[in-house]
C-alpha cells in the first residue's frame, strides 16, 4: 500500500513557547520530505482533531504522526481506524515540560523525536486482525461454590457452559459444611450450609451441561478454539469450548506432617476439616472411645505462617475454629474451648461474628505458640503452650503438670479431651512447568549425553517426582499440561494486579485454587473470573488481545524460512503461546499471545515481528537520532523504557516539571522483555556514549505486567556486557533500572547522575566511525 | 459447673526439670466466676481481644503495673484467685475512660465493677451474709430484719405523749443506742475480718508496700478526691461524690458525738434548730443530698451508665438516699408536730439506717474500705508520680 503520511504538530501547553516549531516542521518536510505538515495551536480541540480527519478522508494522508503530548494523554480525542499506521511523538511532558523554554539541547531533543516518530510512520504497516471462528462456550473446571457460580453467571449471561466435576455429585467442600460464616449483617449467627438449590439451578439450567465423575484428559488449542476432551465411565467426551474458568478448589494440609502436634500418634488429634464433617454427620465425640467432650484445644495456624511447612495465612481456619467453638457449646454450653493463635485474622466484615462467638463463657482464647501435644495419665491429652498471654498473667499457685517437663517459664498446660489442629488449605493445582521439566529430565535421565549430564537428570527426577500424575487440565502445551505454578504453588498471575489472570491466555484460576478465601468471597471471586472468560472470550472474537493490552488487534508474524530452532522464543514467552515441532521450530498459537513482544527481544535471528513493532523499526529509529561529533561535547544516551511503568513515570515526572539532562532519547517498549540485543549494538555502534534500561520489578515480587519480561532483558544484558570488555567499552555505559510508575520523583536524580557519569567517562570511541 | 480435673500426682516427670526451666501450669477456668461477673455487669468481658487501649486510656493506670488489660485477661479465663488479691480492682474510679475507648465495646469499667463486687462477695465474714447482700432476689429479706426489730421495739415502748412530742415517746434513745452501737460493733468486726483476709491476699500475690503507714497518704488522696479529678470523661462524679463523702463523714462524726453526749447525760435530744451541732448535722445531711443527686442523675441522665448500673450499685445508692431523705422529713415532720405519720417515717428512716451498717461490709459501702487498703498497700498517694502524665483530652 502506498503510503500517505502526515504529521500535525501542536503548539498548545507550552509546546510553542518552549520550541521552535517552525524549525520541527522543517525536520519533517525538508530532511524526510513529509507531503502532509501541519501546525494548530491546541490539536486536541475539536478544530484541531478535524484537520487530521479531514485529510484523512480526503485520501491526502493514511499515515498520521500527532507531535503533540504524552501517547497516553487525550487517547479519547486522537482515537482513529485501530488499524491505521498511527504514532505519536512526546513533544510535551518529555520535552516542553522537562525542559528549559528557548533551551538548544531541548530543541534537538524535540526534533529527534519528530525524526523517530516519521521513521516509525514509515516502518510499520496497516494491522489485519485475525478472524478465525471463536466458540462462545465457557468450560468450568470444578463443581463446588465457585464452579457453579461461574457456571450460573456465565450461563445467565448468555453462554454456554460445560462444567466439570470430579466427584459424583456437585457441591465440593462447601456442601459437606454444618454450618457457614455468616455472609450478612449482623454477620453474627451462622447460616445454613444447603447446596441443593444452587445444584438444582446448575443441573437443569438449559445452557448448562454437567459431566460429574469425570476428568479432563486433554486440552488442546488457543482461546476461542480449545478442543478438549473428557473422560467418564461412559467413555471420552469432546467439546470445543471459548475460555477456561479453573475452579478446582483445595485440600487440607497434610497434618501428618505437623510432628509435634501429635496427629499421628492419638486419635484424638484431629484436623478441623475431620471436626467440620463430625459435626456435619451428627454429634460431637472423643473419636478413640466416644465419650463426650468437656474440653477442646484448637491449634491455629497448625504448619500456617510456617516457612518449614505453609508460610502463608489461609484466611478461614481462624472463622472455622470460632464457628466449631459454637458447635461444641451448642452441644455443651459447659464445655471449654480454648483457642491458640498466632494472630486471630478474621477479614471484612467477620470481625464481628469474632466478637460475638468469643462472647462465651466457655472460649477461652490466648495467643501463644503450642509447643506440644502428649497423653496424659487418666486418658486425655494434654496441650502445652509456651509465650502465652495467659501464661504470663497467670499465678504462680497454681497447680502444675506433671507430665510435661523442660519448657520455659511461664508455659501452660491444658487438659483436653480433643485437639483440634486448624490447617490451612492448599491449592488443588498442579505445576505445568514443574511436570514438563520432570518429563525433560526423564528423558535426559534415559538417554542424556555424558554420565554427568544423565547423573543430573536423575537428581531432578527425584526433586520433581511428586510432580508425577497431577496435572488435572492436561493441555498440550509445550511448556507443561498445566498452568504454571507461581507463589506457594497458586497458579495465579498476580494476586493484587491481575486477580484470575494465569500465565495461560483464556484460562482463568478462581477460588481457593486461586488464593484461600471462604465460600462468600469464592463466589465474588467466581464472577470475577467469569467475566474475564467473557472479556476473552468477546476479544478473540475481534482478533483482539486480552489484558493487559487489551484490545490491541497487532499480533506477532514469523519468518520461519530463517529460524535455526533455538527455542529461545518458545522457551521464553510467559504465556505459552508458542508450541514446537520435532524439530524445535514454533508453531505459535495467535490467540493465545498477549503481545508483548517477548519472543521479538529473543530472537537473535529477528525474524518475530508485528506490523507496527519490530527490530528493524525501532533500530531505524535508534539511526534516525542525531549524534554530534565527540568535539560538540553533546552526549547522547539511549533510553528503553517499559511503557506500563517507567514510561508513564517519565509522563509524571514531566507533569510535575521536573527538570533533567536533554541528552536522552527515550524509546517506549512493549515490554523492556521485547528489547533485542541488537538495538543495543546499533546504539553502541552509531556512537551513543550510554544506555539506560527501565523496566519493572523482577523476582518474587514482581510487577511485570508480562511476569518475567524485565529479568529476561536484565539477563540478555549480562551476556552484553562481556562483549562491551571485548570492545574495551566501560560496562558503566549500560544501565538498568527498576522502577515502579510511583517512583517518578527518582527519575531526574538517576538520569542526572547516569549523565554526569557518563561525562566522565567521557565520550564514546566508536564515534563517528 | 464444670471442673477441670486436677492433675493427679501419680505421674513421674519423665526426666528431671533443668535450672530456669519449670513445668507448665495446668489451666483450671473458674467457669462459674465466669458467670457471675458476666452477670453482675461484666457481660461483654469475652469481648476483650487484648490490644491494651483501656491500659492506655486509663489515666490512672501505672507503666509497673499497668491495668485493666491484664484484668480483663484474667476474669475471660476465671482466674478468680487472682484477680480478688488484685489492689488494681480499687486503683479504678470507674470513671468510664477505658469502656468508652474499647474498639471491642467489652467494657472493661464495667468488668472492673463486677469484680470488685466480687472480691468484696469473696472476702465477706461471714461468708453467707455476703452471698445473702448479693443476691438481687433476697432484697425483701435484708429490710424484714431490721423492719421486724424496730417494729419490736416500737409496739414494747413507752406510750402516749411525753413532755414534748419527740420520737423517743415511741423508740427509747438508749434502746436505739445500744441497738445501733451493736449493730456497728458487727460491721467493724465483718470489716476487719474481710481487711484480714484482703490483705493476706495481697501479700500472697506480692504487694509488698507497708500498709498502715500508707494509711495516711491513701486517706488525704481519697478525701481530696484527686483521683477523681482525673477522669478525663467525667466532672459531676467528682463533685457528687465529693459532697456525698463530705457530708457522710460529716454525720458521721456528729452521731458519734451526740450517741456518746447522750449516753453520758451530756446532751440531750432533740438539739434546737439552733445548736451548732444540729445546724452541722443539716448541713452534713444537705450535702449528701447535693451530693447523691448529682451521683443519681449521672446514672438515670446517661443511657450507658444506666445500662452499666447493677443492683449492687442501686442498693447501695438507694440506700443512703433513703436514710438521707426520711431523716430530714422525719425532723420536719417533728418541727411541724405532725405526729400522725411522723413515727411511721422514722421508722422507715430506722430501718434503712440499720440496712446501711449492718450490710456495708457486704455492699458496695465497702469499697470505702477495700480501695482504702488498697491504695494504701501500693503506695498510692505517696508516689503520684509514677503515673504517666495526664494526657489531655483531644
Amino acid at each position: 500500500m502506498d503510503k500517505k503520511l502526515g504529521v500535525y504538530v501542536c503548539s498548545g501547553c507550552s509546546i510553542g513557547e518552549s520550541l521552535d516549531v517552525d524549525a520541527l516542521v522543517k525536520v519533517a518536510t525538508k530532511e524526510y520530505k513529509v507531503p502532509v505538515c501541519r501546525v494548530h495551536p491546541l490539536l486536541c480541540n475539536p478544530e484541531g482533531v478535524a484537520t487530521i480527519k479531514e485529510d484523512l478522508a480526503a485520501g491526502s494522508v493514511n499515515a498520521v504522526l500527532v507531535a503533540a503530548c504524552s501517547p497516553r494523554m487525550k487517547t479519547e480525542v486522537f482515537d482513529f481506524d485501530p488499524r491505521m499506521v498511527f504514532e505519536r511523538a512526546n513533544l510535551r511532558e518529555h520535552v516542553a515540560w522537562c525542559q528549559p523554554a528557548g533551551d538548544e539541547d531541548a530543541q534537538m531533543l524535540a526534533e529527534d523525536y519528530v525524526r523517530m516518530g516519521i521513521v516509525k510512520l514509515q516502518k510499520a504497516e496497516p494491522l489485519e486482525p485475525m478472524s478465525e471462528q471463536i466458540a462462545k462456550t465457557i468450560m468450568v473446571v470444578g463443581g463446588g461454590v465457585t464452579g457453579m457460580t461461574a457456571a450460573l453467571e456465565a450461563a445467565e449471561a448468555g453462554y454456554e457452559v460445560v462444567l466439570v466435576e470430579r466427584q459424583e455429585s456437585l457441591g465440593g467442600f462447601a456442601a459437606k459444611l454444618k454450618a457457614r460464616f455468616p455472609s450478612e449483617p449482623p454477620y453474627t449467627e451462622l447460616e445454613p450450609a444447603d447446596l441443593s438449590e444452587e445444584i438444582r439451578a446448575v443441573s437443569y439450567h438449559p445452557r448448562i451441561t454437567v459431566h460429574t465423575s469425570t476428568t479432563l484428559v486433554r486440552t488442546e488449542g488457543q482461546p476461542g478454539m480449545f478442543d478438549v476432551t473428557l473422560q467418564n465411565g461412559q467413555g471420552p467426551i469432546a467439546h470445543r469450548v471459548g475460555a477456561i474458568v479453573m475452579a478446582t478448589g483445595w485440600k487440607p494440609y497434610d497434618a501428618s506432617l505437623l510432628e509435634n502436634l501429635g496427629y499421628s500418634h492419638s486419635a484424638d488429634v484431629i484436623t478441623n476439616v475431620d471436626f467440620e464433617q463430625m459435626a456435619a454427620k451428627g454429634s460431637l465425640v472423643r473419636p478413640s472411645d466416644g465419650r463426650p467432650i468437656r474440653s477442646v484445644v484448637f491449634v491455629q495456624c497448625a504448619g500456617s505462617r510456617d516457612p518449614k511447612h505453609l508460610s502463608y495465612c489461609s484466611s478461614v481456619c481462624c472463622l472455622a475454629t470460632l464457628k466449631h467453638a459454637r458447635y461444641v457449646h451448642e452441644q455443651n454450653p459447659d464445655a471449654q474451648v480454648f483457642i491458640v493463635y498466632k494472630d486471630i485474622r478474621t477479614p471484612a466484615q467477620q470481625e464481628r461474628f469474632y466478637a460475638a462467638a468469643q462472647n462465651h463463657p466457655g472460649v477461652f482464647l490466648t495467643k501463644g505458640e503450642v509447643t506440644g501435644v502428649g497423653p496424659r495419665a487418666d486418658g486425655r491429652l494434654e496441650v502445652v503452650v509456651s509465650n502465652s498471654l495467659i501464661g504470663a498473667a497467670i499465678g504462680s499457685g497454681s497447680s502444675r503438670s506433671d507430665i510435661a517437663s523442660e519448657v520455659p517459664d511461664g508455659s501452660i498446660a491444658i487438659p483436653a479431651d480433643l485437639v483440634v489442629l486448624a490447617v490451612g488449605m492448599v491449592p488443588n493445582a498442579a505445576d505445568g512447568e514443574a511436570i514438563r521439566a520432570l518429563e525433560d529430565a526423564k528423558a535426559k535421565a534415559l538417554k542424556g549425553e555424558s554420565e554427568t549430564q544423565r547423573r543430573e537428570a536423575e537428581a531432578k527426577v527425584l526433586e520433581l517426582k511428586r510432580h508425577e500424575g497431577t496435572a488435572i487440565l492436561n493441555l498440550t502445551y509445550r511448556q507443561g499440561p498445566d498452568l504454571p505454578a507461581l507463589a506457594h504453588g497458586f497458579p495465579d498471575s498476580h494476586f493484587i494486579c491481575f486477580p484470575y489472570e494465569s500465565r495461560r491466555t483464556g484460562i482463568y484460576a478462581a477460588g481457593a485454587v486461586r488464593t484461600p478465601m471462604d465460600v462468600a468471597q469464592a463466589r465474588q471471586d467466581a464472577l470475577g473470573a467469569t467475566l474475564k472468560a467473557v472479556q476473552s472470550l468477546e476479544l478473540a472474537s475481534d482478533g483482539a488481545a486480552v489484558h493487559p493490552r487489551a484490545g490491541d488487534v497487532s499480533f506477532p508474524s514469523f519468518f520461519l524460512q530463517r529460524c535455526t530452532q533455538c527455542k529461545r522464543c518458545t522457551e521464553e514467552c510467559p504465556f505459552g503461546t508458542l508450541d514446537e515441532d520435532e524439530k524445535g521450530t514454533p508453531k505459535p498459537s495467535l490467540y493465545r499471545c498477549r503481545r508483548c513482544g517477548i519472543c521479538m527481544g529473543a530472537c537473535p535471528e529477528r525474524i518475530i515481528s508485528f506490523k507496527n513493532y519490530s527490530v528493524d523499526m525501532i533500530a531505524s529509529m535508534i539511526k534516525a537520532i542525531e549524534v554530534p561529533d565527540e568535539d560538540e561535547e553533546k552526549p547522547r544516551v539511549l533510553v528503553l523504557m517499559c511503557e506500563n511503568d517507567a514510561y508513564p513515570a517519565l509522563d509524571l515526572a514531566g507533569s510535575a516539571r521536573l527538570q533533567y539532562d536533554a541528552s536522552i532519547r527515550v524509546i517506549p517498549l512493549r515490554c523492556l522483555g521485547s528489547m533485542n540485543i541488537v538495538w543495543i549494538a546499533d546504539a553502541l555502534s552509531r556512537g551513543f556514549d550510554g544506555i539506560m534500561l527501565f523496566g519493572c520489578q523482577y523476582g518474587d515480587d514482581y510487577q511485570c505486567h508480562y511476569v518475567k519480561g524485565s529479568e529476561l532483558a536484565n539477563r540478555r544484558l549480562e551476556n552484553v556486557k562481556e562483549t562491551l570488555q571485548r570492545l574495551q567499552l566501560e560496562p558503566e555505559r549500560i544501565k538498568v533500572t527498576q522502577l515502579a510508575i510511583d517512583e517518578y520523583r527518582r527519575l531526574p536524580e538517576e538520569i542526572n547522575s547516569f549523565m554526569t557519569m557518563i561525562r566522565e567517562i567521557g565520550p564514546n570511541p566508536y564515534k563517528g566511525m | 459447673l464444670l471442673e477441670t480435673t486436677v492433675i493427679q500426682q501419680e505421674v513421674a516427670p519423665s526426666h528431671p526439670v533443668p535450672a530456669g526451666m519449670e513445668r507448665p501450669v495446668t489451666v483450671q477456668p473458674d467457669m462459674g466466676f465466669i458467670r457471675d461477673v458476666m452477670a453482675s455487669g461484666g457481660e461483654d468481658v469475652k469481648k476483650c481481644f487484648q490490644c491494651a487501649t483501656c491500659s492506655v486510656a486509663c489515666s490512672l493506670s501505672t507503666d509497673e503495673a499497668p491495668f485493666p488489660r491484664r484484668q480483663m485477661l484474667q476474669a475471660q479465663w476465671g482466674l478468680k484467685d487472682q484477680l480478688v488479691a488484685d489492689p488494681a480492682l480499687w486503683l479504678c474510679h470507674n470513671c468510664g475512660d477505658c469502656s468508652t475507648r474499647c474498639p471491642r465495646e467489652a467494657r472493661p469499667g464495667d468488668v472492673l465493677g463486677a469484680l470488685r463486687r466480687e472480691a468484696i462477695r469473696h472476702f465477706a465474714f461471714p461468708t453467707f451474709v455476703g452471698s445473702l447482700v448479693a443476691d438481687r432476689k433476697r432484697w425483701p429479706l435484708l429490710f424484714l430484719l431490721p423492719a421486724v426489730i424496730f417494729a419490736l421495739i416500737g409496739l414494747t415502748g413507752p406510750r402516749g405523749a411525753g413532755e414534748h412530742l419527740e420520737f423517743a415517746n415511741v423508740f427509747p434513745i438508749l434502746t436505739l443506742e445500744a441497738l445501733f452501737f451493736a449493730v456497728s460493733g458487727f460491721a467493724l468486726v465483718a470489716f476487719g475480718v474481710g481487711i484480714a483476709r484482703f490483705v493476706t491476699a495481697l501479700r500472697a500475690s506480692g504487694a509488698t508496700a507497708p500498709i498502715l503507714a500508707g494509711l495516711i497518704p491513701a486517706l488525704l488522696l481519697i478525701i481530696a478526691h484527686r483521683r477523681f479529678k482525673e477522669c478525663e470523661s467525667e466532672q459531676k462524679r467528682y463533685w457528687g461524690h465529693l459532697l456525698t463523702v463530705g457530708g457522710f463523714m460529716g454525720l458521721a462524726v456528729m452521731g458519734t458525738v451526740v450517741g456518746m453526749g447522750t449516753m453520758f447525760g451530756v446532751m440531750h435530744t432533740p438539739l434546737a434548730m439552733t445548736n451548732p451541732w444540729k445546724i452541722f448535722a443539716n448541713v452534713s445531711a444537705l450535702a449528701i443530698v447535693a451530693g447523691i443527686g448529682l451521683l443519681l442523675a449521672d446514672r438515670v441522665g446517661d443511657p450507658a451508665k444506666r445500662a452499666s448500673s447493677t443492683y449492687f450499685d442501686w442498693f447501695f445508692l438507694l440506700t443512703l438516699a433513703g436514710v438521707v431523705l426520711t431523716g430530714m422529713l422525719s425532723q420536719f415532720l417533728r418541727l411541724g408536730e405532725l405526729a400522725s405519720v411522723m413515727f411511721g417515717v422514722y421508722f422507715v428512716h430506722l430501718v434503712l439506717v440499720f440496712a446501711l451498717f449492718m450490710y456495708a461490709p457486704y455492699s458496695k459501702f465497702a469499697h470505702l474500705a477495700y480501695r482504702t487498703v488498697a491504695m494504701a498497700a501500693t503506695g498510692a498517694g505517696s508516689d503520684v508520680d509514677r503515673r504517666r502524665p495526664r494526657r489531655r483530652a483531644a
